[in-house]
């Protein structure tokens, strides 16, 4: 096993140090639990690393009557474990668990989960479904974005050279339906569905994550949609590729049952 | 604070020790070539087969995709540190008992996150056991003898 290459390890203690070190040659780092593996990769070669973990603030966890908010630091394990997180959001806490395995949960972190970008991410369609965003601070101030506008495509975020992701909020409102349903038999998903309705309404947010490039994003007024027709949506508007979880033609198919799947599981509650 | 050393100050299976590295060593690194602690094992180097598994500070962590420095400080458990010497922790009975090792590769990483799950859950079910050891391959033994230990040293350790 090839060693990492060398680095140079910053342990700031202020966001302030922290804004003022990070550039595409210096760049964050909590769990690296994808950051270490593509540096031993070869994909990689940062300068310096900016250890965030000893950065006052940013391990916080609040679980809030209309936010649950955490800080970069925060690992999946901290999250899933914490009982105001469960109370506020319990879909959350198992989507969170779907992540990798025990150590993997132990060391990574929400934040660099949706920095990283993957594409067949658990997290970044159900926070997306949930309508959550980001705050992510520079020399210029701070600026928060949707975790929706956040994602640009395969591993790449509007995270500019200068930012670092400080905080997630996940909004808790009263009166919603949820679900996260998906497909896996690799080390990653084929697909996963999250879905979110607001019961007084029956406004819907359909999110499509895993089979394509990009999640999908499907936001539906209708307070009696049909399945179907956000199923046919879905499969249409993805951007699948050829991999070893599925052709494109598979992914578009199982696309819509998982849409379908996961309205019908809507329906039941 | 930046450099491409760091002084690190770790509890190695209760022995504190303090040395200089570069910031590029891996856990795994430091316990195998710098401590001879090699029953921490390694192998995809990508926290998806747990021959490297150690608990640090109780949690479990895949030392060969973690930093030294980031053990700076803290709690270090190896396989080595498991029992102590002569005698076995349950969990090690248990695997031998159940015929749960063959080449034996993997199994520093199965008892570490046996040990993990039990001090988290003292009377996991099977699909707690299933579920918790995910992240854990084995070549040899087909896994079933492997889960039958775990349940036997959860039912040894919590009657």
């Amino acid at each position: 096993m090839r060693v990492l290459p060398p680095f140079t390890l910053h342990r700031p203690t202020t966001i302030d140090d922290v804004v003022e070190l990070v550039s595409w040659d210096d760049l964050p780092y909590v769990g690296g639990t994808e950051l270490l593996l593509a540096m031993r990769a070869g994909l990689l070669n940062p300068r310096s690393l900016i250890d965030l973990k000893g950065v006052e603030g940013l391990d916080r966890i609040e679980a809030a009557d209309d936010a649950v908010t955490v800080g970069a630091t925060v690992t999946h394990a901290r999250a899933a474990g914490d009982a105001g997180v469960r109370r506020a959001l319990p879909l959350l806490v198992d989507v969170l668990g779907e992540v990798g395995n025990p150590r993997v949960r132990a060391a990574g972190t929400l934040a660099g989960n949706l920095c990283f970008a993957e594409p067949k991410s658990d997290i970044i369609p159900f926070l997306i479904a949930l309508d959550a965003s980001v705050t992510l601070a520079s020399t210029n101030g701070e600026r928060r974005t949707s975790v929706s506008d956040f994602i640009l495509g395969p591993y790449f975020t509007s995270r500019d050279q200068g930012e670092v992701l400080t905080t997630i909020e996940v909004p808790v409102r009263p009166g919603r339906d949820m679900t996260y349903v998906k497909y896996q038999v690799m080390e990653r998903p084929t697909v996963g569905v999250a879905a979110v309705r607001a019961v007084d309404d029956g406004t819907m947010r359909v999110v499509v994550g895993a089979a394509g490039e990009v999640p999908v994003v499907i936001d539906v007024d209708a307070s009696d949609p049909d399945a179907d027709s956000v199923a046919s949506e879905a499969a249409e508007r993805l951007e699948p590729v050829d991999d070893l979880t599925g052709s494109a033609d598979y992914k578009r198919h199982v696309t819509a049952v998982y849409v379908r799947r996961a309205l019908s599981r809507l329906e039941r509650r | 604070m930046s450099e491409s050393s760091v002084t690190i100050s770790v509890s190695v299976n209760g022995s504190r020790m303090s040395q200089t590295v570069p910031a590029r060593l891996t856990l795994a690194e430091l316990l195998r070539d710098r401590l001879g602690l090699t029953g921490t094992k390694v192998s995809c180097g990508m926290q998806v087969c747990g021959v490297c598994t150690v608990l640090v500070d109780g949690a479990p962590v895949s030392a060969c995709a973690s930093l030294a420095a980031d053990a700076n400080g803290l709690e270090v458990l190896t396989i080595e540190g498991v029992s102590e010497p002569g005698s076995l922790h349950p969990i090690q009975e248990a695997f031998i008992k159940e015929f749960a090792l063959q080449c034996g590769f993997c199994t520093p990483g199965f008892v570490m996150m046996a040990l993990a799950l039990l001090a988290e859950n003292s009377e996991p079910d099977r699909g707690d056991i299933v579920r918790y050891l995910d992240g854990n391959i084995c070549r040899c033994t087909g896994y079933e003898p492997i889960i039958r230990a775990v349940q036997a040293a959860a039912a040894e350790v919590h009657p």
